[in-house]
């Protein structure tokens, strides 16, 4: 049950009337008496709540940031409703309007249509759809709530999609597309074919030219159906928020941003994605992923304060990985990584290639550079440390030969991309 | 072609928007100013003790002082014992009240009380009774009283030891000097060696009943119902569309916390010279890649051949281990930034 602005009006038009007409305790038990009747017409002659039946359609998935919309459909059994309706949802959902006036006829049905724009990444469920039908008089109303499950998972918003076509310009260059029939690094074998005017006669096959009436060279592609193994860390210290052109985002959603980009990259180049999310335990995987099925799998991460399992994750990669892959671990260049990751670095490095892509904080170079007092100096000093501490890090990994990408947020996705790339110009995957 | 049109206000337009309301200003502010002078500064309104003006009382009361009465000017007027009560505007008082001081003190003087039988025209009276044969002639006018002696023509009147005046003329600035006032105020006022002199406030009178009894009976019953309109409002506005919805928040740490930490730990602990030997090794990473040289040689002889400084001391500024307190090391961090900055230029 609930009350209508317009039993408070009555009771103040009361007031006029006891002050004037009836003042007297007699006088407020009458006004008081017509209120409780005008309660009880209204409560009995409302539309039942309880026997409302919903029904839901729509969007299931959205990019972060975008519209999109979920369809309601109230069935009502019983005499006409009419009322407020509202669909409940978290505030990240980001419903436009969750509060809508309805009037079902009795028997019949409505579709009502609600607008989401969800404001974080992960999945956004939907909570109880509540109705308030008012009676006759619209003194007071009947109120009830109805689960009605739906979830509108909101993707990742891969902002980092407008480096591209940039990107897929280079691979063109490096590729077959823009044919050239020199031999480099990178490249394997494609076919034989008869020499035209111009060709490189370097590249003219003198074995196969001999079994042929004519002179016959050998073209060349770069290499391709490599394996790219994509491992996200999600643990601890990916809950890090650092700032960026986007504000303040936490390491794993850069991550997740370069993951995306070099992902869509390795599709074009023909090569095959295998990606794994990785905390204490196996997170998520996503087995020769496209992207669509990449950007779900990659929607409900949240970072767990946790210790990243180095043991568990290269367990896991080195029964994925069969042939000799890149392994790209997305993670935080940490003083951890050295008891975590190291002592396990044989093993991965000597059948696969491995890259470790990192996010820098611009706010520990700020830090570096502060001059002036006493606590900017100390600060300066901590940050000099941590930054000496990656330096370290870096050297050591390179040692071992593991590549390292450590770059701010903004430009970590186009880094790694661009490392990407070389690689597979050098034939290093 | 794409005409211009900027979009912040020039100096101009900034004036034709703020001349009217900077001109009604300055109106204001003028009309105060005069408003304020022709007032002039004299504080206190008619039969004010401290008031200079014509209708103030300044002088008698400077009169009075000098011939050795203590005159206490109050707004309560609590201890009147023994003394004259001078009350200027008795008509602000409750009348209850006002009897009681007057039974206490051993004098009350009252200018145009209530309680008048008629009014007549104030001018130059004779007294025609012993109370004020003394003083002789003097302005007096405004109520006619009933009492037991009666003066001035009745508007001077005497019971007990309550005296009222019709007018307060006797007592003010303009008149005091003229026939025989100054000789009638001192008699009246003059008689104790204390005088209180009552100028009651606006706020004695509203003591006297409260709010409600002001409130019509009926309109009581109607306050009560607009409690219950109140509660009836309170429960529309209470009852909420359905139950909070409560977000899931993520884990996120700002990445720097740890680093802030250390930083303050260093602080905390004096660090200076692992704070020092932490930036010295830090710019020497930075230096030697400059310079060309492979990670962890000593740049210092190729720095003191670039920036022409002895080689001493830049090996002292760059890797010397004698301890550093607070104060050194932000001259430390200074000297090494000029350094570097050297070697980039040279």
């Amino acid at each position: 049950m609930a009350l209508t602005g317009r039993a408070g009006l009555l009771a103040l038009v009361g007031v006029l009337v006891v002050g004037l007409l009836l003042p007297s305790w007699q006088g407020i038990l009458v006004v008081l008496a017509v209120l409780v009747l005008g309660v009880a017409v209204d409560l009995a002659l409302a539309a039942g709540v309880r026997r409302l039946t919903f029904a839901r359609a729509g969007a299931t998935s959205v990019r972060t940031g975008e519209l999109c919309e979920v369809q309601l459909t109230v069935h009502n059994p019983g005499r006409r409703l009419r009322g407020v309706l509202r669909d409940a949802w978290a505030p990240s959902a980001g419903v436009v309007a969750d509060r809508v006036p309805i009037d079902v006829p009795a028997g019949g049905a409505r579709v009502l249509s609600f607008e989401l724009r969800p404001l974080r990444r992960g999945d956004r469920v939907a909570d109880r759809v509540t109705v308030r039908s008012l009676g006759p008089l619209g003194i007071a109303a009947r109120q009830g709530s109805h689960e009605v499950p739906w979830t509108v998972r909101a993707l990742p918003p891969f902002h980092s999609r407008r480096h591209l076509p940039s990107l897929l310009e280079r691979l063109r260059e490096l590729d077959g597309r823009r044919a050239s029939l020199i031999r480099g690094a990178g490249t394997e074998f494609d076919s034989l074919r008869s020499y035209v005017i111009g060709d490189d006669v370097r590249s003219i096959d003198w074995r196969a030219s001999a079994r042929s009436t004519d002179v016959v060279v050998r073209t060349w592609r770069p290499e391709r159906d490599r394996q790219v193994v994509v491992v996200l860390d999600t643990a601890r210290t990916s809950a890090g928020r650092v700032e960026g052109s986007l504000g303040g985002l936490p390491r794993l959603d850069t991550s997740m941003d370069a993951a995306l980009l070099l992902s869509a990259l390795a599709a074009q180049a023909r090569d095959q994605v295998d990606f794994v999310a990785f905390s204490h335990r196996l997170r998520a995987s996503v087995p020769r992923a496209s992207l669509p099925a990449l950007v779900r799998a990659m929607a409900p991460l949240e970072a767990e304060l946790v210790e990243f399992d180095a043991r568990g994750a290269v367990a896991e990669v080195l029964r994925r990985a069969g042939r000799r892959s890149l392994v790209v671990l997305l993670t935080s260049l940490e003083p951890s990584i050295e008891h975590g990751l190291l002592p396990l670095l044989p093993a991965v490095a000597s059948r696969h290639r491995l890259l470790i892509a990192s996010v820098s904080d611009p706010a520990v170079h700020a830090m570096a550079s502060g001059r002036g007092d006493l606590e900017a100096v100390y600060a300066a000093a901590a940050a000099e440390r941590t930054l000496a501490e990656r330096r370290r890090l870096t050297a050591l990994l390179a040692r071992h030969g593991v590549e390292v990408v450590d770059a701010l947020p903004d430009d970590l996705p186009r880094a790694l991309a661009d490392r990407y790339l070389s690689l597979k110009a050098a034939g290093k995957l | 072609m794409t005409a211009i049109s900027p979009v912040s206000p020039d100096a101009r337009r900034i004036w034709a928007a703020a001349r009217g309301p900077l001109l009604i200003g300055v109106i204001i502010l003028g009309a105060a100013i005069v408003i304020t002078l022709l007032r002039g500064s004299g504080e206190g309104g008619s039969l004010d003790p401290r008031s200079y003006r014509p209708e103030g009382s300044r002088a008698v009361a400077h009169l009075l002082e000098q011939n050795g009465v203590r005159v206490e000017l109050t707004d309560d007027a609590s201890a009147v014992d023994g003394a004259t009560l001078f009350v200027t505007h008795p008509n602000l008082i409750d009348p209850a009240r006002l009897a009681d001081l007057s039974r206490r003190a051993a004098a009350t003087v009252l200018v145009a009380p209530a309680g008048g039988v008629g009014q007549v025209e104030a001018r130059t009276r004779q007294p025609g009774c012993p109370l004020a044969a003394k003083a002789g002639a003097a302005t007096t006018g405004g109520f006619v009283y009933e009492g037991e002696q009666r003066c001035y023509d009745s508007t001077v009147v005497r019971t007990g030891t309550v005296t009222a005046l019709g007018h307060g003329a006797v007592f003010t600035n303009r008149d005091l000097d003229s026939e025989g006032n100054a000789a009638l105020a001192l008699s009246l006022l003059g008689g104790h060696e204390r005088l209180v002199w009552y100028v009651p406030s606006a706020a004695d009178r509203s003591q006297q009943k409260s709010l409600t009894d002001l409130v019509p009976d009926g309109w009581k019953f109607g306050a009560l119902q607009l409690g219950v309109a109140a509660v009836l409002i309170a429960l529309w506005r209470a009852r909420r569309l359905g139950r909070v919805v409560p977000e899931p928040l993520p884990v996120v740490v700002r990445a720097t916390e740890t680093v802030e930490g250390r930083a303050r730990l260093y602080r905390r602990s004096h660090a200076a010279g692992h704070a020092a030997a932490v930036l010295r090794q830090a710019a020497r990473d930075r230096i030697t890649p400059l310079l060309g040289l492979p990670a962890g040689e000593d740049p210092s002889d190729e720095i003191a051949r670039r920036t022409s400084r002895p080689v001493a001391e830049v090996r002292t500024l760059l890797s010397s281990a004698e301890p550093v307190d607070d104060r050194g090391l932000v001259a430390l961090a200074s000297r090494l930034d000029a350094l570097e900055n050297e070697v980039r230029k040279g």
